[in-house]
């Protein structure tokens, strides 16, 4: 056995991505994509993704990314085609509208299935490249059947959609010849899911007090609701607007990192490579503090912090997660072997689309 | 990318008197890099050495030795802390950690990152890049974005146009119009008089003239992508000459014409497009309102537009540009007249039409009336 050039036994992952280098890299590449019309957006993102995996290191060894950027040019062009005909169409008629949407919905899942094939395909450890060997019949399932079983319910089988979306992913990935196991039950996310919907009921009860406020602050707006007079329906209206505009930031600033990081830590506390369990232990309260001050310091700075930004999300969620050892990982990663037969047969027929952005 | 452009000569490939003496760097030292190999079938790490031999990579580790030009080799980009990755055929591949041995050992070699590395390596041209990216956003957005969809509108066959906005009309009488009380004579008279003007270089804009009682929306008069004019009875009492509403209906029917219904179709989706593309994660929220605030710019510059045709057409007509411009004031005032009756704390919106000269002219979806009539009365 070979000695390991490992600092962290226990799996810890680690993160040596700066932000002010990132930046570099990002606007340098977003100036070559815009002066090339988008089309330097496929190389930008190769450059992007290798940034974020050759950072990312797990018991002293990096990740690395080989997607092809053709293939993804290729994929961004069908994206916008996607994108232009189901915009266009609905302006020329609601019929033609509803035909491309129903096109879109019967080969979006079939898309999915590529995309994450490509990505983890594309994304390597210590030489070893990742699988994606979900079926295309279980992606229609998984992102189709289940979603609009969602809509159906109103949302009451939200929960179990996103289980069965995460099951799809998580149960159907390997690495070399281990798969990852899954084992997140349904009602691991109705839990979560329960406890924002109380989140939005507490946030329901402020409303009285806020109507009150608006009524003290300009007597008479109310009466927008009776009036015919479009100017005073038009203030009224302004102020309903502003009112959910800022119960939607609230609610996003406040519910987004919780509910973020309540997902992150069941999904991967849930994720087995093997026998080794993998763990996640994000906080919401962090998770808050560093989208927040994200926040604003994207709107400050007009866009330009997000390099930053990108970074240090990245840094908090990658370093908050870790490979829990069973046995010893170097044993298991000197066994660890290329999936020669598998990989060569699905490489074939990989129709090289990654539609992700 | 290669780690050397250029095959070198067959005859320094691999010569046993090259292997096993270390290259001498131009610091006179021997390189030996510390890395980390494997060999692309097992997650095994092996612990070796490389160094140069000539132009020749030798790599030495517990039980394994590999030689191979350097020609044959692929070499990772650097980025930051993060390994170099020297990629061997046959999909091997070695960590390198120690940047300062590899970046001695790749100058001994002449080698050279590519372009793009060189320019994210200088925050002058990061700075270069940030202003590149603010003047061709800024030029798109001014210039070439609406001569694009100004082009892509006029590809759209007629019948295309004819289908949209057919539904809107309906949607506008249930909501907010109601039938016109003008007698039918009159309508006709009005109808006959605007058929008689001739556009401007002959142009040839199919159109359709409905009169409505503008009921809340008062005098008002407005233009749909197919073609549909609508002038409501209350506009048709505030002119004082029939010129004056002909006018109206020539800046109307300048909106069909230039097609500015579908230009803003346009405009508006590829401007929700970037934007969302853009900080799309950070909220939507907050990709919405610039969205909102951007379009008002071309909403603006499409009744300036709409402003030319009319005159156009009306002094190829005989009549006076300035009779729009009479026809603007007039509504102008009596919107004012009606915000400023509705109550004594409604100044704000008054306030705002005659603030509508500074920072908010930007903002406003009609360029500020004064303007107009300026610019129409220039027009003679």
């Amino acid at each position: 056995m070979t000695p390991e050039a490992s600092s962290t036994p226990n799996g810890q992952i680690e993160f040596t991505g700066n932000g002010s280098e990132y930046f570099r890299i990002w606007i340098v590449n977003l100036a070559l994509t815009i002066l090339t019309l988008g089309i330097y957006s496929a190389w930008a993102k190769v450059r992007r993704l290798q940034y974020f995996y050759r950072n990312t290191a797990l018991m002293g060894h990096g990740f690395d990314y080989h997607g092809d950027p053709v293939a993804i040019l290729k994929g961004r062009i069908t994206g916008i085609v996607l994108l232009v005909a189901y915009n266009g169409a609905f302006a020329v008629s609601m019929r033609l509208g509803l035909l491309i949407l129903l096109i879109l919905l019967a080969v979006f899942p079939w898309l999915l299935q590529r995309s994450l094939c490509f990505r983890l395909h594309n994304s390597s450890y210590r030489g070893l490249r990742f699988r994606f060997t979900g079926s295309v019949k279980d992606a229609y399932e998984a992102f189709l059947v289940w979603p609009i079983a969602s809509y159906l319910t109103l949302g009451g089988l939200m929960p179990l959609a996103h289980q069965r979306i995460k099951e799809y992913q998580h149960n159907h990935s390997a690495y070399g010849t281990a798969p990852f196991h899954f084992s997140a039950k349904a009602g691991d996310f109705y839990r979560i899911y329960l406890k924002i919907l109380g989140l939005m009921f507490l946030m329901g009860l402020l409303i009285p007090l806020i109507v009150y406020g608006i009524h003290l602050a300009s007597p008479g707006i109310f009466d927008g609701f009776k009036s015919k007079n479009p100017e005073v329906v038009g203030k009224l209206i302004g102020v309903i607007f502003m009112v959910i505009m800022v119960f939607y930031l609230v609610f996003f600033l406040l519910v987004g990192p919780w509910f973020a990081a309540r997902i992150q830590n069941l999904v991967w506390n849930h994720t087995a490579l093997g026998v080794h369990v993998m763990a996640s232990h994000v906080r919401a309260r962090d998770l808050f503090k560093i989208y927040f001050t994200n926040f604003i310091a994207i709107i400050l700075t007009l866009g330009l912090f997000k390099p930053f930004a990108d970074i240090r999300v990245a840094r908090y969620r990658l370093t908050h997660m870790a490979l829990n050892a069973q046995s010893s990982l170097d044993e298991f990663f000197a066994q660890e072997q290329q999936a020669v037969n598998a990989l060569g047969e699905e490489t074939a027929n990989v129709f090289d689309v990654d539609i992700s952005f | 990318m290669r780690w050397a452009k250029k095959p070198p000569t067959f005859s320094m490939s691999i010569s046993p008197s090259d292997t096993g003496t270390p290259k001498a760097a131009p610091g006179g030292e021997a390189v030996i890099v510390n890395a980390t190999y494997f060999d692309g079938r097992s997650a095994l790490a092996h612990a070796v050495t490389l160094s140069l031999a000539g132009d020749v990579l030798q790599l030495r580790g517990h039980g394994i030795a590999r030689d191979d030009p350097v020609t044959a080799l692929r070499v990772s980009e650097p980025m930051g802390a993060a390994p170099r990755l020297i990629s061997f055929p046959g999909g091997a591949h070695c960590e390198v950690r120690d940047h300062a041995g590899m970046a001695r050992m790749l100058a001994a070699t002449g080698f050279e990152d590519g372009l793009v590395v060189r320019l994210q390596r200088r925050w002058r041209w990061a700075l270069a890049s940030v202003a590149v990216t603010l003047a061709v956003v800024f030029a798109g957005y001014h210039w070439g974005l609406p001569a694009a969809s100004e082009w892509l509108a006029f590809q759209m066959p007629d019948a295309a146009l004819a289908r949209m906005g057919s539904s809107t009309l309906d949607v506008l009488d249930r909501i907010a119009l109601s039938p016109s009380k003008l007698p039918a004579a009159r309508q006709q008279q009005l109808r006959d008089a605007f058929a008689l003007l001739a556009a401007p270089g002959g142009a040839q804009t199919r159109y359709t003239l409905h009169f409505r009682d503008g009921g809340t929306i008062g005098a008002n008069a407005m233009a749909l992508p197919d073609g549909t004019l609508v002038v409501t009875d209350q506009l048709v009492a505030l002119a004082a000459h029939d010129e004056e509403i002909l006018a109206v209906l020539t800046h109307e029917l300048g909106h069909v014409q230039r097609r500015h219904g579908l230009r803003m179709l346009i405009q508006g989706s590829i401007v929700a497009f970037v934007v969302s593309f853009y900080i799309g994660d950070v909220s939507s929220v907050a990709a919405g309102l610039p969205t909102l605030l951007l379009q008002a710019r071309y909403s603006r510059n499409h009744e300036t537009e709409a402003d030319h045709f009319g005159a156009a057409m009306l002094k190829a007509n005989g009549i006076s540009p300035q009779r729009l411009a009479q026809m603007l004031e007039k509504l102008e005032a009596a919107h004012r007249a009606k915000a400023a009756a509705k109550s004594d704390k409604d100044k704000t919106a008054t306030e705002s039409q005659a603030r509508r000269g500074g920072i908010g002219d930007y903002l406003a979806s009609h360029p500020a009336t004064r303007e107009r009539i300026e610019a129409l009365n220039n027009a003679r």
